[in-house]
């Protein structure tokens, strides 16, 4: 028979965007496409992390980092990208902060890209389509 | 043109669509066009140059755009705004990407632009020595054409 103890308690887990004492991670999303800007947002937000800035190519992107730094644990970045490409701005940013924790985003066909990335210390990537289980799988992988 | 050419961006229309859409896609009879052909309301080009040359349309109705960008932002769009706009322009990024792997695995060496997004009524396409083939796909949000004109480089 149920009682209310068998309720679950909604609140039991600490999200996913959460560090263990509490705060949200907070990421920078550098994407040209509004579409998956949103959408990487809307995720993220979704499991508790803090989105605390956008940019719409790799240029702004490396600037909105130091900006933000030290308070920013995350960058998701677009590889293919106006101005300045994916690649390029994730060697700024680690010149500038050797611990930078950046997350590739690629379309399928780009795998000479994202091993270039890799090599040059991006965290992990993502290939395009972007799906929820799937973002949050490889950011929290990054980040814990 | 040859087939093998428009295969590979009908499968991955197909796969992609399904799989952002999470709905049945339905593939429809090939054919062939030679002449100026009417083009829907809202379309994606993407142009190809190297080993190969042309350009593929992701073809659709505003209002079937508008349903596609509405399904994947997981909210009502009312218009062909800047969001559905991305939104489109995104999709035709992963079809091409996805497409353009498979023709790289079969040998074929060539760049591509990024996608334009053209809306309109009463509008047309012409390609000039080359016929283009074309595979509508049916889902709950309308049809998508894609319709590809490429030809070997000479």
């Amino acid at each position: 028979m149920k009682t209310t103890s068998d309720f679950p308690s909604i609140n039991e887990r600490t999200p996913d965007g959460q560090s263990n004492g509490g705060s949200a991670f907070k990421v920078l999303v550098v994407d040209d496409s509004m579409f998956v800007t949103k959408q990487i947002g809307q995720i993220l937000s979704s499991e508790g992390f803090n989105v605390v800035g956008t940019a719409a190519d790799g240029l702004e992107g490396v600037e909105k980092y130091k900006e933000l730094y030290p308070n920013v644990d995350l960058v998701t970045m677009d590889i293919t990208m106006p101005r300045m490409d994916g690649v390029s701005a994730l060697e700024k940013i680690i010149e500038f902060d050797k611990d930078a924790k950046v997350v590739m985003i690629s379309a399928l066909g780009k795998q000479d890209l994202v091993k270039k990335a890799l090599l040059i210390g991006a965290k992990n990537y993502i290939i395009k389509p972007l799906d929820r289980k799937k973002v949050l799988e490889r950011v929290i992988s990054v980040l814990k | 043109m040859r087939v093998e050419y428009i295969n590979p961006f009908v499968e991955a229309a197909y796969n992609i669509m399904t799989e952002v859409l999470q709905t049945e896609v339905e593939r429809k009879d090939l054919y062939l066009k030679k002449t100026t052909q009417p083009v829907m309301g809202v379309a994606a080009l993407v142009g190809l140059a190297g080993d190969v040359e042309g350009r593929v349309l992701i073809d659709m109705s505003q209002d079937s755009a508008i349903k596609i960008a509405s399904t994947m932002n997981g909210e009502k769009l009312t218009s062909m705004d800047e969001l559905a706009k991305a939104t489109i322009t995104e999709l035709a990024n992963m079809i091409t990407a996805q497409a353009v792997t498979k023709l790289f695995d079969l040998g074929f060496k060539f760049d591509l632009t990024p996608p334009s997004i053209i809306t309109g009524e009463n509008m047309s396409v012409s390609d000039a020595n080359v016929e283009a083939l074309i595979v509508p796909l049916e889902m709950p949000q309308g049809l998508v054409e894609i319709n590809v004109a490429i030809r070997e480089r000479a």
